[in-house]
């Protein structure tokens, strides 16, 4: 296999009792009748395991909203695939932890959506804060990795030497500082989350002095917002090339956000194995290679390292998801994420709107 | 980056783990993905139960490895482990 997947992301269900202003989910979101049956995910791991994939993220919306996720992580075990629960914590409690550990769940990455209660309700549009940090004081006490996942923007970027500080409190091993990325819900409420310039750099010297007085104790990852970049993010390590995602009713994208791409046909896990998917379906080989790409990527020395940015993006900010991903500097179409950037670090911020749930 | 005492012991963190021995490459399963392992770095990891001490390990690897320096081993050893350490993925008590 000249491409080897590496991980699979199975976002088991979109039901979430959560409402983040940020959601990567697409706005489109499947129903619950429309989910895959236990048995189908047990296959969909087997498969997995046997083009040698390491890594399952289960993931969602909540993963938890799943009953037989006991019984998917077991069998991913039984897989010999490592298992990473990425969760808000609803739905979780001492007894159903405990039987995730037996099970064999590898690492959780619980979220939190700010240190503060109020504002991180408000981001959540629920009351979900108090909850998240009963659940990490359970997680802390069993032998599980544990990560917490803190999304940062606008609001709350100016308080970033305050949530690391709530995050060692946590008892996590690895904090994920993540930036919002702009898909699904979160580019529909871009303008009232992406942070100012001042705003950015000074958070890069907070975390900086962070890593430097935690090493050893807490690892910190930090995701920038790519917007501000000067070139694009190696989305998902290219497209095709290590990463599997099948959404809650079968469908595999090479990424969360794949499926805003008009004119991609995205093969269904119930009617195609896993393999055929990888190696021979049109939409993984779409963007694979290096022939779909225009100048000046085509010519660029970074090219096999950004892979030319994200396709989605890409698409979502110049409606062809085979241009140079516009927050190049080098891109022909940079001048639109100039022009956002522009408005956000002068006006006012908007409104936002609330993720739905799907029926 | 401190030495590593031989009297401590060292075993992997929760959530980090060997894969199956006997397949096409030697891995150490972390959360952030996996680090590929070479030579005898399985053979070190593998001794980190938890029971041995340090200096264990090492005598434990040089009656494993009877050709190789002794010196040799323990420099090689106490590096890997130091530098998973500082990864956080072995911890040592």
């Amino acid at each position: 296999m000249k491409y080897q997947p590496r991980a699979l992301i199975a976002e088991i269900t979109h039901r979430c009792p959560l409402h983040c202003v940020y959601c990567s989910n697409p706005t489109e979101m499947r129903r619950r009748s429309d989910e895959l049956s236990t048995a189908d995910w047990i296959s969909i791991f087997q498969q997995a395991a046997e083009m040698g994939i390491l890594q399952l993220h289960l993931t969602g919306g909540e993963p938890l909203a799943r009953t037989d996720l006991t019984e998917l992580v077991r069998a991913a075990r039984a897989a010999q695939l490592y298992s990473n629960l990425i969760t808000s914590g609803a739905g979780l409690d001492g007894g159903r932890l405990d039987e995730l550990v037996a099970a064999g769940v590898d690492h959780i990455q619980l979220s939190f959506q700010d240190s503060q209660e109020g504002p991180a309700n408000e981001f959540a549009g629920t009351r979900s804060h108090a909850l998240k940090l009963r659940m990490a004081e359970i997680i802390r006490r069993r032998p599980v990795a544990f990560t917490v996942n803190m999304v940062v923007h606008r609001r709350n970027l100016d308080r970033l030497e305050e949530m690391i500080a709530f995050a060692e409190g946590t008892g996590a091993r690895r904090l994920e500082i993540a930036n919002v990325q702009y898909y699904g819900w979160a580019l529909r409420n871009r303008e009232g989350l992406l942070p100012t310039r001042e705003q950015l750099e000074h958070s890069i010297q907070v975390v900086e002095a962070a890593r430097e007085r935690l090493k050893g104790k807490l690892r910190i990852e930090f995701v920038l917002p790519d917007y501000y970049a000067k070139y694009p993010k190696p989305c998902m390590n290219g497209w095709g090339h290590q990463q599997l995602l099948i959404d809650p009713s079968g469908r595999a994208l090479p990424c969360h956000a794949a499926m805003v791409i008009p004119g991609l046909d995205f093969p269904n896990a119930r009617e195609r194995d896993l393999r055929w998917i990888w190696e021979e379906s049109p939409t993984f080989n779409r963007f694979r290679d290096e022939s779909w790409m225009p100048e000046p990527c085509r010519s660029c020395d970074r090219r096999a390292r950004d892979f030319g940015g994200c396709r989605c993006q890409a698409f979502l900010l110049t409606g062809d998801a085979a241009a140079t991903d516009p927050v190049c500097t080098l891109a022909p179409q940079h001048s639109i994420v100039e022009e956002i950037l522009e408005r956000v670090n002068g006006s006012a911020r908007p409104d936002w709107v609330y993720r739905v749930d799907p029926a | 980056m401190s030495e590593l005492e031989r009297n401590r012991v060292p075993r992997l963190a929760p959530g980090c783990r060997l894969n199956p021995a006997g397949g096409a490459e030697d891995l150490l399963l972390i959360p952030e993905g996996a680090l590929r392992l070479k030579g005898p770095a399985r053979a070190i990891v593998e001794l980190c139960d938890g029971q041995r001490t340090l200096a264990e390990i090492i005598s434990e690897l040089q009656r494993t490895y009877p050709t190789a320096q002794p010196a040799r081993i323990e420099t090689e050893a106490v590096a890997l482990l130091a530098r998973l350490r500082d990864r956080g993925v072995l911890e040592v008590a």
